[in-house]
This record gives structure tokens, sequence and C-alpha cells, in this order.
């Protein structure tokens, strides 16, 4: 399978019913087209679209008109090649740390119950949760627990990751330590990764391309190339680098502009 | 003194808001609670408060306790009770249990059955019990079908109720990760319930033991409710007594027993 795009967005929209009647408009035609391996970050105001249109590729939620294509064809329900990392926590309480990291690789049957072991305590250490293997997630810290979550869906190992928001709820150090580990595994096992965040320098360091939506209904604003600006190499000198602020500062200004168009209470929810 | 900053320390639990104790100070009082209602019903027969004949002291129960089990085969009796309680709440599980689920995963199972459980739920037990005494006799069968029409379209209900209560992100995070519905039942669905599900078994199980005193009152010639009915007859009101506080401690134990189960199975709630 080469060349191609290998997630095609093709005029998806949705629209919820509203709760009294009517309807709500959340995703205008979205087109996009992304390429196998590419580290893809949705960013967008709060309530624009990005968790539905996520939904959507994981095919948990299905569009009102226009479809979604992977190598060619349309997505239909959800399986094991596109893995989530969803914006709540999401470990299951009565299983271990340990046993939710295994979790992910529970209907992987090429995978001998040594190397699922293997892979487990991998990504535990990975994601620095190896002395709390056997604690139950009520007794962890909320980051912990949306550590669990990362944890298990790269020992899933699907090919397409679909992480929203998944670092909001880590210290800045776990998170820059993270962001490096995500972007090493995504580029050494050529996952194509789709990522929400709302922290602009977090996107600029992570994407090769960045997708900025408007306030809803969500259309895509622009698709920065961030290669292109700041080239493919990623440490944490390049966060210092006049390319990266420069891109940084423009995509803050595309954001900006569309938060003052949302309505009051949406902008006080987000923040 | 540091023995007073213990007693304050758990007395403080004890009077917050929504606060915490420990499982020795829940135990004593529970006991003093019991210590306080029997001690007033003593004082009431000492002091002739009320007449014997109305309500007999403590000793007097307990006295009729003994004779009922020494020369009223009692304990055989509790045996069938008991028999008759779990046979039948273990009948209406194993038909409940797969129907409610089904319930609250497929809509058309819901949508056909959640009207007509919820219509039959609301017919008094008592009301039902001439029709089914001519439709089955005053057999076994007659006692086990009341029972179950009790237990289970109350118990179908309540499971569905927590299936339909695990989160939509487990169920979604099964199918991610390749599961189909089956497994996602058994692995995700069934685990994420079981807490609430085996809270909902301990109310229904009491629930049964209701059901079963009147099914044995008006239909039977075995079972604690038949002993009590028998002793109503002949005005043994201690008799009548010793068998309502045997149905209390029964209940008592198995409420106990399966709290203690709960949190020994859930500990990572
Ligand atoms: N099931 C639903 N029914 C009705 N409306 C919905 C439903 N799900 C989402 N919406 C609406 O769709 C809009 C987009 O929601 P979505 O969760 O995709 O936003 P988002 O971009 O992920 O926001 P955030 O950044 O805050 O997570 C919201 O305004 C929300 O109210
Ligand atoms: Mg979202």
């Amino acid at each position: 399978m080469t060349g191609g795009s290998h997630l095609r967005f093709e005029a998806v929209t949705k629209r919820f019913d509203a709760p009294k009647g009517g309807i709500i408009d959340v995703l205008t035609p979205i087109n996009l087209e992304i390429d196998r391996g590419a580290f893809v970050v949705f960013l967008g105001p709060s309530g624009c679209g990005k968790t539905t249109l996520m939904r959507m590729v994981g095919g948990l939620d299905t569009a009102s008109s226009g479809r979604i294509l992977l190598d060619g064809q349309p997505v239909a329900g959800p399986d094991r090649r596109r893995g989530m990392v969803p914006q709540s926590y999401s470990s299951f309480p009565w299983l271990t740390v340990a046993g939710n990291v295994a979790f992910g690789m529970r209907y992987r049957n090429d995978l001998t119950a040594a190397e699922k072991a293997e892979r487990t305590a991998h990504y535990l250490n990975l994601v620095g949760l190896t002395d709390f293997a056997d604690a139950f997630p009520k007794r962890i810290s909320g980051g912990m627990r949306q550590r669990v979550a990362i944890a298990r869906s790269l020992a899933s190992g699907s090919e397409i990751l679909l992480m929203d928001e998944p670092f909001g709820a880590l210290d800045a150090q776990t998170r820059e330590f993270l962001q490096e580990q995500l972007l090493e595994i995504q580029r050494r096992e050529a996952k194509t990764v789709i990522f929400v965040t709302h922290d602009v320098e977090e996107a600029v360091f992570l994407a090769d391309r960045i997708v900025v939506f408007s306030a809803r209904p969500a259309r895509v604003l622009e698709v920065v190339d961030v290669n292109a600006a700041i080239g493919t190499e990623r440490t944490f000198e390049v966060k210092e680098s006049d390319a990266f602020f420069r891109l940084r500062n423009h995509v803050l200004h595309l954001i900006r502009d569309q938060t003052r168009r949302l309505p009051p209470e949406l902008t006080e929810a987000h923040s | 003194m540091s023995s007073t900053g213990a007693v304050s320390r758990v007395w403080g639990g004890l009077v917050a808001f929504r606060g915490t104790s420990s499982r020795r100070a829940d135990l004593w009082l529970a006991v003093a609670a019991f210590a306080m209602v029997g001690g007033l019903w003593q004082a009431s027969t000492s002091f002739g408060w009320t007449s014997p004949q109305f309500l007999p002291g403590p000793v007097a129960v307990f006295d009729a306790l003994v004779t009922m089990f020494r020369d009223q085969n009692f304990l055989w009796h509790i045996g069938v009770s008991f028999v008759r309680v779990w046979s039948a709440f273990l009948i209406s599980l194993v038909m409940a249990l797969p129907l409610g689920i089904l319930m609250s995963t497929y809509r058309l199972a819901g949508a056909l059955n959640e009207p007509l459980i919820d219509f039959i739920r609301y017919l008094p037990v008592p009301a039902l019990v001439p029709l089914t005494i001519i439709w089955l006799g005053i057999g076994e069968e007659t006692k086990i079908a009341l029972l179950w029409m009790g237990t289970f379209f109350q118990l179908v209900l309540l499971i569905a109720d927590d299936m339909k209560r695990v989160p939509q992100e487990y169920v979604e995070i099964g199918f991610t990760l390749g599961a189909k519905p089956f497994r996602i039942l058994k692995d995700v669905a069934l685990p994420a319930m079981l807490p609430s599900l085996v809270d909902n078994l301990r109310i229904t199980l009491g629930w049964c033991w209701t059901y079963l005193i009147i099914a044995e009152i008006v239909a039977s010639d075995s079972g604690i409710g038949f002993v009590i009915w028998t002793a109503r007859r002949y005005v043994k009101t201690p008799e009548v007594m010793a068998g309502i506080l045997t149905i209390g401690l029964l209940g008592l134990l198995c409420d106990q027993a399966i709290r203690m189960a709960h949190r020994r199975w859930f500990r990572y709630l």
C-alpha cells in the first residue's frame, strides 16, 4: 500500500438534534486527507466538534453526510486498527494498572502470553507506572489514570492512534517526557496519529500538520504544514528556535480570533 | 489523655457530614441499637405497661423459641423456607440476568419488554394468590411461582438498569480494542456492573422473604410462615413473635454475609 491517502474525509458533516427541538450543525463539510504515518493535530475552540470528528474516524459515531475512507474503504464501525485514548478517564476500575494495559492486547491472538507480559511491562515503564502495576485505578491520581489509557492504546498496537487531549491532566514534566516518547514511538512504528489538544505549543511540537478548525459549526480554517516551517527534527532546542516561535504565534492568532467569536458561556466553560 | 482524643476523633467522624467510621464503631453502634430496643421491650413487660397476651417479654419469647426447636421441628421448617426462598430466587436470577442484559443492550428487547414487565411488576403478589392456587393447586410449585412472580419482574428491571449504567466509554474502548459484542458483555459490561448487581440481589433477596411468608401463610403446611400462622390460631403470641424474630435474624445474617462478600470481592471500589 503505497501512495494514496491513508485517511480521507469527503465532505463530512455532522448535525445533532438539539435537546429542545431543532438541530445543531457541528461540522460543515470537512475535506481532509491524512497520509500514512502522519502526526496530525486537531486544534480548535472548545465545542467546535473535534471529539465528534475523531469519534467518526474511530467508527464510534456516523457522519450525517459525506464519508471517511480508510485506505479507500469507508469506515464502518470500530475495530482494532484505530485505537482511542478518550477525553475522559477510561481505565477499568476492576483491573489493576497492569491489567488495564494488558487489556489492550486482550483480543490479539498473534501475541503469545509472554510477549503480552513483556509489552505490558515495557509500556508501563514508558509511562512511568511500573511501581503502580498492581494498584487499582481508584488509588492513583487522575494524571496517572490518563497514562494508563495511553499505555493501553500503545500496547494494543493499532495503526491509527486517536488521542483526545491525552496529556491534558498531566504535569509539565510528565507531559514533555510523554510528548517525546510519543513522537519516538510514532516515528519508529510509523503510526498515524490524530491528536487533539488546546495547547498550541504542544501542537506545534508534535505535529507534522495542524488542522485548525473554526468555532462551531467547524470548518477547516487552515492546515498548517509544520514540517515545512520548522523541519522534521523535534528536540527541545527546536522549541527555542525563531521558526518555532513564529509558527506558534501564527497558530495562536488563528485560534484567538475564533475563540472571541464564541458565545460567552462557551468561552467560560473552556477555560 | 490520649483515649479521650481517640474517642473524640471517632465521634467527630461519626457526626461529620458524609464522615467516616471504623468497622468496630459501627458494630458497637449496631449492638447498642439492638440493646436499646431490647431493653425497652423488657421494661414494658417488667413494669406491666403492656399485657403479656399482646406483648410477651423477651424471656417468654426465647422460651417459646427453645420449645419450638425442641418439640415442633422448627429447624426443619426454617430449612424448608430457606430452600423455597433460594430456589425461587436463583430461578428468578437465572432468568432475569440474560433478559435484563438483553433489554438494555438491544432496543428491540427493551421496547418489547419494559412496559409489559412494568405492568406485571405492579401487581401485588397477594392479589395473585387465588389465581395461582387455581392454576397450580397448593403444592410446592405454587409457592415457588408466587416468590418468582414477586422477584423476577423486579429483578429484570434492576439488572437492565445496572447494565444501562455501564459507561459508554468502557464499551467503546472494548470495541476499539477489537472485542465483539459478546466479549464486551463478558469482559467489560459484566465486571463493570457486578458491584451494583450484587447490591441489587441482596435487596431483592429481602423482598423474596416477604413473599415467602405470604405464600406460606395462605398455602402451606410447612415453613416459618406456616408455623407463625398456626401459633396465631391458638393465640400463642410468644411463638408468633419467635417466628417473626427468626425471619428478621435470618434476613440480617443473609444481608450481612452478602455485604461482607461485597467488600471482599470489590476491594477496588
Ligand atoms: N450526542 C450529542 N448530542 C447533541 N449534541 C452533541 C452531542 N455530542 C456533541 N454534541 C455537540 O457537538 C458540539 C461539538 O462537541 P465536541 O465534543 O466534538 O467538541 P470538542 O471540539 O471536542 O470540544 P472540547 O475541545 O471542549 O472537547 C458541542 O457543541 C456539543 O454540544
Ligand atoms: Mg473534545
